[in-house]
C-alpha cells in the first residue's frame, strides 16, 4: 500500500516536473511580454514580482487597430502586427488545407491502388522532402516573379502547401495503409465506387490521422521563414518574417517581440484545441497491428 | 546639489511624468528648478515606442513638416498620385520616424504611397542583392550600408545628376549642407555618389559619470585612461559592475566593428597603401593586446553579444562605459528602460596611443578614426519603375526639415546635415530623458574629427562580415592560437580574396 502510494506521488511529482519544463519557457516568454524594459533584465531575474503593463501590447497592436492617434497604413514598419498575423493565420490555414486535401488523395492512390512506377513515386515524394528550401529559393523567388505570385497570398499558400505535401502525403498514406484493405473490397461487392469508399468509408476512419497531419502542416507553416522572406515584401508577412524587425540597430525590442509571440502562440493553440479530440487517436492510430 | 543627483531626481519627476502620476504643470515647475527650461515640453508625452517616439510631439504644430515643403509635394507629386514606392531598410530610427509618424503627411500631400519593409540588416542585403541580380525593380529606392556602397554603386543614381531636373529638384535642398565627412565616408565610391547620407550610427565614448567621480577616475581621454579606469570598475565593483563592455559576438559583423576601433587607436589600418591586409603589422599586434587586456573588464558574455547585448549591460548597469554606437544614448535615458537615465555622459571617442594613418597610407578609402561610423545612405534604384516619384520621396525623407522631425521624433537619431544640428527643436530636446539630443554635440565633433571609414570595395560586404569576424571570434573563443596566428592567417584569407576581385 505505501509503495503504491509512494509511487503515485513520484509519478505525479515526475509528471508536474516534466509540465513545469515544458510550460516554464512559455510563461517567461509571455511574462516579457507584460514587462517594461527594466524588469525584462532585472538581476536576479524577476519572475513574479514586476509591474505588469500593457504597453508592449499597446505598441505593437494598438496602432493598427487605430488605438494611439496615430494612422499608420501598410508597410508602416515595427507597430503594424495585427494584419500581420492575420496574413499568418490565413496563409497557414489555406496551404494546410490545400496540402490536406491533395494528400489525401495521393496518399489513398498510394496506398489502394496499384499502378506502374507506384514505388518509385513514394521514393521521389521522399526524396523532396530531403531538399534544402535555401537551395530553391533564390529560383523560386524568379519564378514567382514572373508569375506576379510574389507578395501574394496564392502565392504563399501554394509554396506552404508544396513545402508539406511530401510529408502529408507520406503521413496519410500510412494511416490509409492501418485501414484493412478488406473494408474496400467488400464495399465494392456491395457496388460502391472508389470516390464513394474513399469519402464515405475510409476517409471517416482516418479522421485522426487527418487531424495529426493538418496539425503537422499548420505548425510547419506557422513557422516557417525562407519563403515568407523572400516571397514577400509589403503585401504581407508572416509572424516569423516581421518577428525579426524588432531586431533594431539600437537593440532587439525584446517586449514587443514578446508581445507579438505571446499573441501568436494562440491561433496555433486554437488550431489544435479543435483538432485535439482527433489527435491522440490519429497519433496512436496504426501502432496496433491486426 | 550634486550634479548625479539633479539628473538622478530630474530622471525620477520625468518617470512619474511620463506615467502619469504627475500632472503638467508640477512636471514644469519641477523641471524649471532643476535648470531645464521650455525643452522639457518635448519630453515623454504618451506612450514611446521602443526608440522613445512620441506620439503627442506628432501633434504640436512645432513638429509638423513645414508648409512650403508640403506645398511643393503636392505640386510636384500631382503627376504621380496614384504611384506606390517600395524601399526595404534596416530598422534605425529615422527609417521607423517616417515610416509610423511622418510618412502619412507626405502621402496626403503627394498622392504617392510608402510602403517601407523594415528589416534586420543582413536580410535588407539579402533583398537588395536578389533586386539587383534580377534587375526586376521590386524597390524602388534602396538602403545601402556604407560598407556595401562599392557593391550597389552601379545600380543607383548619382543624385548630383539628379538634381539637374528643375522640375523636380525640391526648393532649398541643398546637397552641401550633409556633413561632408559623411558624403566622403558613406556616400561616396571612386566618383560616383551613392545616394546621399541618411542615418549616421558613430562610435563615441559613453561612461556612467556617477561611477567616475564616485571612483575619482579621470574621464577616459585616451585608451590608457579607458583601460585604466576599466580596470579600477571591475577591481572595486565586479563582479556586479564591470569598467566597460564590447560587441564581440563570433562571426558577427559587430565584432570587426569593434575591432577597427582598437587597429584605427593603435595607429594601425585594415590594408596599407598597397591594398594588401596588414592587420597583423607591429601596431595591429598592440591592438590585440589592448584589446585583450580591455576584455578582461568587460562582463564575461561578451563573447555572444552584438551591439544590442552591448548596450543593454550599460542600460542595465551591468558595464560602465561601452565605446559604440551614439543611437543609444537616447535609450540610455529613458527611465523605463534604462536603470541608469540621467547617468550617462557622452564624449568623444579615446585619443588614439599615436598617430593615425592617413588616407594615403591606406587602400580603398579606408579612413582611419577611433569614431567608427556605420552610416547608411539612400538612394534611388536605377530598376525603379517610378524613379521620378522615388526621387521626390528621398528628397523629402533626406530634406533638412524631415530630417530635425526624425531627429526630434526618432528619439535623438544623429542627423547627417550641418544644418539640423543647430535646429531649434533638435536643440530644445537636449535634456535628460527619452529621446535626448544632449549628446548630439559630441556626435557632430566626433564626424568632423574622429570620424573611421571602412574601406570600399566590391569584397568588403564579405571581408567585414564573415571572414574578419570569423577568425576573430576563433581567437577569443581560444581556437586559433596567438593573436599573431589569427592575423597572419587572416591576412591570407583577406588578400586571397582582394586578389580574386
Amino acid at each position: 500500500m505505501n509503495a503504491s502510494v509512494a509511487s503515485r506521488t513520484l509519478r505525479t511529482l515526475a509528471a508536474w516536473v516534466v509540465v513545469g519544463l515544458f510550460f516554464f519557457p512559455i510563461y517567461y516568454w509571455t511574462s516579457v511580454a507584460f514587462k517594461y524594459g527594466n524588469d525584462i533584465f532585472s538581476r536576479p531575474p524577476n519572475l513574479f514580482h514586476f509591474t505588469p503593463t500593457f504597453d508592449n501590447f499597446q505598441k505593437v497592436f494598438g496602432i493598427s487597430l487605430g488605438r494611439g492617434g496615430v494612422t499608420v497604413t501598410p508597410g508602416g514598419g515595427n507597430f503594424f502586427m495585427a494584419p500581420r498575423l492575420w496574413d499568418s493565420i490565413v496563409v497557414a490555414t489555406l496551404s494546410t488545407l490545400v496540402a490536406i486535401v491533395i494528400a489525401t488523395l495521393a496518399a489513398y492512390a498510394l496506398s489502394r491502388m496499384n499502378f506502374r512506377g507506384r514505388h518509385q513515386f513514394v521514393n521521389w515524394v521522399l526524396s523532396t522532402r530531403m531538399m534544402p528550401p535555401v537551395a530553391v529559393a533564390v529560383p523560386m523567388f524568379f519564378i514567382y516573379k514572373g508569375f506576379g505570385l510574389l507578395d501574394t497570398f496564392t502565392g504563399m499558400v501554394l509554396i506552404h502547401a508544396l513545402m508539406n505535401l511530401p510529408l502529408a502525403v507520406l503521413l496519410m498514406k500510412s494511416f490509409f495503409d492501418d485501414i484493412p484493405a478488406e473494408i474496400d473490397e467488400s464495399a465494392i461487392v456491395d457496388g460502391a465506387s472508389r470516390f464513394t469508399i474513399f469519402r464515405r468509408i475510409v476517409l471517416p476512419m482516418a479522421k485522426g490521422g487527418i487531424a495529426a497531419t493538418a496539425v503537422l502542416c499548420f505548425i510547419f507553416s506557422w513557422t516557417e521563414f525562407l519563403f515568407a522572406l523572400t516571397l514577400t515584401t509589403t503585401g504581407l508577412k508572416t509572424v516569423p518574417v516581421v518577428s525579426s524587425t524588432f531586431v533594431t540597430s539600437i537593440g532587439t525590442a525584446w517586449g514587443n517581440m514578446a508581445a507579438l509571440g505571446a499573441a501568436s502562440i494562440i491561433p496555433a493553440f486554437i488550431f489544435i484545441l479543435l483538432v485535439q479530440k482527433h489527435l491522440v487517436r490519429g497519433l496512436t492510430m496504426g501502432s496496433l497491428k491486426q | 546639489m550634486k550634479d548625479s543627483m539633479r539628473k538622478a531626481y530630474l530622471a525620477s519627476v520625468t518617470d512619474r511624468f511620463v506615467k502619469g502620476q504627475m500632472d503638467r504643470r508640477s512636471f514644469l515647475r519641477a523641471a524649471g528648478k532643476l535648470g531645464l527650461g521650455a525643452g522639457a515640453l518635448g519630453m515623454g508625452l504618451g506612450a514611446r515606442p521602443f526608440w522613445t517616439m512620441s506620439q503627442a510631439q506628432a501633434q504640436d504644430q512645432e513638429l509638423k513638416p513645414n508648409a512650403d515643403v508640403m506645398k511643393w509635394l503636392a505640386d510636384v507629386g500631382k503627376p504621380f498620385a496614384g504611384t506606390t514606392l517600395k524601399l526595404a531598410t534596416e530598422s534605425t530610427p529615422p527609417s521607423n520616424a517616417i515610416a509610423t509618424q511622418l510618412k502619412q503627411y507626405f502621402e496626403e500631400a503627394s498622392g504617392i504611397k510608402i510602403e517601407i519593409e523594415v528589416l534586420p540588416l543582413e536580410q535588407v542585403l539579402q533583398k537588395l542583392t536578389l533586386d539587383v541580380a534580377s534587375s526586376l525593380g521590386t524597390y524602388d529606392l534602396y538602403y545601402i550600408d556604407q560598407s556595401w556602397a562599392a557593391n550597389f554603386s552601379q545600380d543607383v543614381f548619382d543624385p548630383r545628376e539628379q538634381l539637374k531636373n528643375a522640375d523636380l529638384a525640391m526648393p532649398n535642398y541643398n546637397i552641401d549642407d550633409f556633413l561632408k565627412p559623411l558624403v566622403d565616408g558613406i556616400a561616396m565610391y571612386k566618383d560616383t555618389m551613392v545616394g546621399v547620407p541618411y542615418d549616421i550610427p558613430i562610435f563615441i565614448m559613453q561612461y556612467r559619470k556617477d561611477i567616475w567621480d564616485e571612483l575619482k577616475l579621470p574621464t577616459p581621454t585616451t585608451m590608457e585612461d579607458l583601460l585604466n579606469a576599466s580596470k579600477a570598475i571591475t577591481d572595486a565593483k565586479g563582479p556586479n559592475v564591470y569598467g566597460t563592455s564590447g560587441q564581440m559576438k563570433s562571426g558577427h559583423y559587430s565584432l570587426e566593428c569593434d575591432w577597427t576601433a582598437w587597429l584605427w587607436g593603435h595607429g594601425g589600418s585594415i590594408f596599407d597603401k598597397d591594398g594588401k591586409f596588414c592587420g597583423n603589422d607591429e601596431r595591429g599586434l598592440e591592438a590585440m593586446a589592448y584589446w585583450d587586456k580591455l576584455k578582461a573588464t568587460m562582463p564575461p558574455g561578451v563573447n555572444g553579444w552584438t551591439w544590442d547585448g552591448e548596450g543593454q549591460s550599460v542600460a542595465q548597469g551591468v558595464a560602465a562605459s561601452m565605446l559604440s554606437w551614439g543611437e543609444f544614448f537616447p535609450f540610455f535615458d529613458d527611465p523605463k528602460a534604462s536603470k541608469v537615465s540621467g547617468l550617462m555622459e557622452a564624449i568623444v571617442p579615446p585619443k588614439p596611443t599615436t598617430t593615425l594613418r592617413t588616407v594615403q597610407e591606406t587602400a580603398f578609402g579606408e579612413i582611419p578614426g577611433v569614431g567608427h561610423q556605420g552610416g547608411s545612405s539612400l538612394a534611388v534604384s536605377k530598376y525603379s519603375k517610378a524613379p521620378d516619384a522615388a526621387w521626390i520621396f528621398m528628397q523629402w525623407a533626406t530634406s533638412a526639415d524631415t530630417q530635425a522631425l526624425i531627429t526630434v521624433l526618432g528619439g535623438g537619431t544623429g542627423p547627417t546635415r550641418t544644418s539640423v544640428y543647430d535646429d531649434p527643436r533638435v536643440k530644445a530636446n537636449a535634456r535628460v530623458g527619452a529621446g535626448t539630443t544632449r549628446h548630439l554635440p559630441v556626435v557632430r565633433e566626433t564626424i568632423a574629427n574622429y570620424m573611421g571609414s571602412e574601406p570600399d570595395l566590391p569584397a568588403w560586404a564579405e571581408i567585414s562580415s564573415d571572414t574578419i569576424p570569423v577568425a576573430l571570434g576563433k581567437y577569443f573563443a581560444g581556437q586559433s592560437g596567438s593573436a599573431k596566428d589569427t592575423m597572419d592567417a587572416l591576412k591570407s584569407q583577406v588578400d586571397e580574396i582582394v586578389a580574386k576581385g
